[in-house]
């Protein structure tokens, strides 16, 4: 055998794609040709190195959206078919959302976002990522849809001991869907409900304990966007699968928006 | 509209890739959030094709079709911008002292592999990350197996030119080139 033709085999062998005699015959002729050697070892260390990247499994919101899509599709096909099935595949549609709503519930208490993103434990975190969730899978995502700061900001008097400052910010590209309140970590929070394109984006606030402002710290985790901030008295926590560009973009444009009014 | 048979037949046979899918959309994209509404939009194509899944092997059918719709919409994309925008890939270069930190390998492998050419960084993923049979694989990029294993070839080679020059070629088995 000569070099070439060895050459041509080297990626076939280290692949495993030659018959048992093709190898035995490589074998041989690499023998004679430290030249396929050489590529034979490149081959092997650059397939080691790649296969030693950790695998990303897919982050749990795209199966639960991927799975929401799945369930819409059979739902609407079996409630066009008349008869008793129907009623059948829907009960059955239903068990598995119901079984969704577990596993997504038990995937974020598993903590898959684990570590401190406010300092003060993950709870925290993972508490916005469920309201997020929330948001993002509900069939109605806001209690109040209004991109009107009128109609929202009114909404919560009586609802929460606070009044937040509500803005629409669509000259920037983040519409305001409306507001919804939230139970987080035992406290009623108002949630304001904005979409950046294809996605929506979960802002919760409260007022601030401690005076001054901090800049929004900007964190991505498992294909979500979070920032973490206090501007203008209050606290603000964000959190959506946009990019985190996009994120810090929607953080300056909401300070921009409080600044404007002081 | 596939019925609710169909959706549950395609449940049981094409979720269980979704990792894969979304993985191999991770290194064409080479971002997580893209990957992600690339990941979704191919499964949902996949479902409207499902009709002519004719029983093969589940996981390279799937992955043709993210490739196929990556492609699509990638055409779309740089229909709008030039291409050195769309190539364009912030990849950290070589750093000697870095390098020597054996965290930071992993991480210069990756960057590595994102800064190679389209065609070969899907092969290599195909193929080591994958870990498809060169059918399988010409299967996906639609290509000859000659081609497959040309074209591996010369990713490999390229790979570890990138390699060599990001990790340095002492301690981690890249002979001289």
């Amino acid at each position: 055998m000569d070099c070439p033709t060895c050459e041509a085999m080297v990626d076939a062998y280290v692949d495993g794609e030659l018959t048992a005699t093709e190898s035995a015959d490589f074998e041989r002729a690499l023998e004679l040709c430290p030249e396929c050697r050489k590529r034979l070892d490149t081959a092997r260390s650059v397939g080691n190195l790649l296969r030693d990247l950790p695998a990303e499994p897919a982050p749990d919101l795209l199966r639960a959206k991927i799975e929401r899509e799945l369930r819409g599709i059979a739902g609407r096909t079996a409630a066009a078919r008349p008869s008793n099935a129907g009623w059948g595949e829907r009960m059955r549609w239903m068990a598995m959302a119901a079984s969704l709503i577990v596993a997504v519930g038990i995937g974020w208490a598993g903590g898959t976002l684990t570590g401190s993103f406010t300092g003060r434990g993950s709870n925290d975190t993972d508490a916005l990522v469920a309201s997020y969730l929330r948001v993002a899978m509900a069939e109605h995502p806001v209690d109040i849809a209004s991109s009107d700061h009128h109609t929202v900001k009114p909404w919560y008097a009586g609802r929460i001991a606070y009044s937040p400052p509500v803005y629409d910010l669509t000259a920037v590209g983040f519409p305001l869907l409306g507001g919804r309140l939230d139970v987080i970590e035992g406290r009623k929070v108002a949630v304001l409900v904005y979409r950046r394109n294809q996605h929506k984006l979960a802002l919760s606030l409260w007022p601030a304990e401690s005076a001054g402002n901090t800049e929004p710290a900007v964190k991505q985790h498992d294909g979500f966007s979070m920032a973490e901030w206090r501007h203008g008295g209050f606290e603000w926590r964000a959190v959506s699968d946009v990019s985190p560009g996009e994120m810090q973009s929607f953080t300056a444009a909401l300070n921009g928006a409080l600044d404007a009014d002081h | 509209m596939p019925d609710s048979g169909t959706v549950e037949r395609f449940r049981a046979l094409m979720l269980p890739h979704l990792d894969a899918a979304y993985g191999f959309a991770r290194w064409l994209t080479r971002d997580p959030v893209t990957a992600q509404d690339l990941a979704q939009e191919a499964m949902l194509r996949a479902l409207r094709y499902f009709h002519a899944f004719r029983g093969e092997e589940a996981r390279p059918w799937l992955l043709r079709i993210v490739r196929n719709t990556w492609v699509d919409q990638r055409a779309k994309t740089m229909a709008d911008q030039p291409l050195e925008v769309v190539e364009n890939q912030p990849a950290d270069g070589p750093d000697p002292e870095q390098s020597a930190l054996a965290g930071d390998r992993r991480r210069q492998v990756a960057a590595a592999l994102a800064a190679l050419p389209t065609d070969m960084r899907e092969i290599l993923v195909l193929r080591e990350i994958q870990d498809l049979p060169y059918k399988q694989i010409a299967a996906v990029l639609d290509l000859p197996i000659g081609t497959v294993m040309s074209r591996l070839a010369r990713a490999r080679e390229r790979m570890a030119a990138e390699l060599s020059g990001r990790l340095g070629r002492r301690g981690h088995g890249l002979p001289d080139l």
